[in-house]
């Protein structure tokens, strides 16, 4: 056991940040910015990452990678929301449509999408929630029918993120009703243009943009459109249902703010104050807590296995973290954060949406205790 | 980065695990505790094995020492391994005696192994003593939460060289974190296990979903607080890191100490069964070195204090 980092790993994220800090504005927020805005600009950052390959470091050389072991897309990660997450949407493409293209995609599919998303020229969302199929998402009930070449789509996704700003939406339907819930789902790569699929904001207590309902009504999607076999799309989504969760660096971000906390609370005089003291050291070790135990996610990753219950583990302590973060914007900031622009303004989106996003905070406990606990917990 | 057993470490824990199997575990701790005692001959192995000595040793360094002392936690060692293993080599060069306390000023009267101590190291502000058996006054103090404590007073002894006091008591969170994880650790699995077998309403307690979520909590706290603590002493013990694990091992301590209690019923209460042995321990660790208010105070300052 040890914890030291590799020189290559410390090189690449040295190279990383001297990028990072020279081709973005200081103080560069990606997660504050409005959606339109930040389409255009993930889109035009992206391409200066392109062209070193750092938007898709971990893919396989031949698609336009690096293949770079898990270790570096931490480091990438870190680094990238270190720096306010200048990829925004881009993230989603790069850590799961890619991988999934690349394990289950045909020649064409791979050779028409890859190379886009590798540019990044394309943002993706992702059509999994439905108002009946949360955490729960294996009962979905999109429907997809097959019609002779195509398939017509019929359902309704919501909390899409991105649907707004998106080209392409990575949906998940049921292409058959008897074999077992998890039996009957495929997955579909579909413009978010094509007719039959409309898209409408769900306004929310959040950011504009934030959440949106998509609709798809006698969608007529070629059969070309499907990734991976007919009902097979559950085995793909479980293998990738793990960079998900690792996905973003969420307690680097968490820590990036908690480092403005302090600092406001020093320039308010409140660094003597006891509960202030009380919450940021709180924040503190809830940030280090998640960090090393994604170090545990990721040792697992790099030595081939498919981490599990550490992973849950991580997303609870990083929820954790979010949550602590946000009382110390409160704690310094007191009535003040409530306003618009404030501290525990920006923060509060994070702590609420962080037990709920990509499977929440209960059903992380569930698959631990399934783990820990073992047969008598069932 | 490997945060698996080296050869070395396996090596270190396989002969540990059969050391505390024979002469270590709630039975020996609870024989122990009948007299007010601690046990010697198991740190006088230990010593012999060469298990107190990891820390200067450059091939297994403090990490392994903060394994072996969250390991002897775990099982339930009475006898301040921590004590000897991480904070006095981190401050004091050379041989060491048997068995050390380590005394903060501003708790000088709840003192682990005071009355035992071959060593006394005594943290006052930014100084630090060393003072032999002899050198210090004991009085030894009554307590229910599961070590020999007394009250130290009159400490002469060798005042250590100017840092010494914030290097040793950064290395003593560590100890004490590490402590803290291993007790915890016990405490969650006998917990589980009784869960496990315990059968009301005609099923296992343990299928209840609301117990579940909160020993899972529990589990997180405690594998949060072992991964910190072996990070800051891989990393040195710098305050920012030493002060963030003692941070999460103090709040894993109280949560567990209170869940475990909680979850186990009325069964928790009594001498006869092994939970005490360990939760009662929490409560004294998760006070040490100021406890939570002081590791909060100092790791603020750490990090924004003034520039």
């Amino acid at each position: 056991m040890h914890f030291d980092w590799a020189p290559d790993e410390a090189e690449f994220r040295r190279d990383l940040r001297a990028f990072l800090e020279a081709e973005l504005p200081a103080d560069f927020d990606g997660f504050a910015m409005e959606p339109e805005e930040q389409k255009q600009f993930s889109k035009d950052f992206a391409k200066k990452l392109a062209e070193k390959r750092w938007l898709t470091p971990a893919w396989p050389r031949e698609y336009g990678g690096l293949a770079q072991g898990p270790w570096e897309q931490l480091i990438l990660s870190e680094e990238m929301v270190e720096h306010g997450e200048p990829r925004t949407a881009q993230y989603m493409c790069v850590n799961w449509v890619g991988p999934a293209l690349i394990i289950a995609g045909t020649e064409e599919q791979k050779a028409y999408h890859l190379n886009r998303i590798s540019r990044g020229d394309v943002v993706w969302c992702q059509g999994f929630s439905e108002p009946g199929a949360g955490s729960d998402l294996a009962s979905l009930r999109t429907r997809a029918v097959r019609d002779g070449d195509d398939y017509i789509i019929n359902g309704e996704k919501i909390w899409t993120s991105y649907a707004d700003t998106a080209d392409y939406c990575f949906l998940l339907a049921r292409t058959d009703t008897e074999g077992g819930k998890h039996g009957g789902i495929s997955i579909f790569l579909v413009p978010t243009d094509a007719p039959g699929v409309t898209i409408t904001e769900i306004p929310s207590i959040f950011s504009k943009g934030a959440f949106n309902q998509c609709v798809f009504k006698d969608l007529r999607a070629p059969a070309e459109w499907r990734l991976g076999p007919e009902n097979g799309g559950w085995p793909i989504i479980r293998q990738l249902l793990v960079n998900e969760r690792v996905g973003v660096a969420r307690f680097r971000r968490a820590n990036t703010f908690l480092a403005k906390i302090g600092e406001a609370a020093r320039e308010a005089g409140l660094l003597d104050d006891p509960i202030v003291i009380d919450a940021l050291a709180k924040g503190q070790a809830a940030c280090d807590a998640a960090r090393v135990l994604i170090y545990r996610v990721v040792d697992e990753r790099a030595k081939g296995k498919a981490p599990d219950v550490t992973a849950y583990t991580y997303r609870v302590a990083t929820i954790r973290s979010e949550r602590a973060v946000y009382e110390a914007a409160m704690a310094v900031e007191g009535a003040g954060g409530v306003l618009k622009g404030s501290l525990g303004a920006l923060q509060f989106g994070h702590a609420l949406a962080a037990g709920v996003a990509t499977g929440t905070l209960e059903m992380q406990l569930n698959l631990i205790a399934r783990d820990v606990i073992g047969g008598k917990a069932q | 980065m490997d945060l698996e057993l080296d050869d070395t470490q396996q090596a270190i824990y396989d002969a540990c695990t059969r050391m505390f199997e024979r002469g270590a575990g709630p039975g020996r701790a609870r024989t122990l505790r009948k007299t007010d005692g601690f046990d010697r001959d198991l740190v006088q192995e230990m010593q012999q094995a060469g298990f107190l000595d990891l820390f200067a040793d450059a091939d297994t360094g403090p990490l392994a020492a903060t394994l072996i002392t969250g390991w002897a936690s775990q099982a339930a060692v009475l006898a301040p391994i921590g004590d000897r293993a991480l904070t006095a080599p981190s401050v004091i060069e050379g041989d060491i005696p048997l068995v050390v306390a380590v005394a903060d000023a501003s708790s000088a009267n709840m003192v682990r192994y005071a009355a035992e101590a071959d060593l006394l190291l005594f943290l006052d502000g930014k100084d630090a003593y060393a003072a032999k058996r002899g050198e210090f006054d004991v009085a030894p103090s009554k307590t229910k939460f599961g070590y020999p404590v007394g009250g130290v007073s009159n400490v002469k002894g060798a005042k250590l060289a100017a840092g010494a006091a914030d290097i040793a008591r950064n290395w003593r969170r560590i100890s004490t974190a590490a402590e803290i994880a291993g007790a915890a650790r016990a405490a969650i699995e006998l917990t589980i296990k009784y869960l496990g077998d315990r059968v009301q309403f005609g099923r296992p307690i343990a299928s209840f979903q609301a117990v579940q979520h909160r020993l899972v909590e529990c589990y997180v706290w405690v594998e949060s607080a072992q991964w910190q603590v072996r990070e800051a002493a891989a990393r040195g013990a710098p305050t920012e890191l030493a002060t963030s694990a003692a941070m999460t091992a103090s709040e894993t301590a109280h949560r567990v100490f209170y869940e475990a209690h909680q979850l186990t019923g009325a069964m928790g209460f009594t001498i006869e069964y092994d939970l005490h042995l360990w939760s009662m321990r929490l409560q004294t660790l998760r006070q040490e070195m100021g406890g939570a208010r002081a590791h909060a105070r100092d790791l603020v300052a750490a990090r924004w204090g003034k520039k």
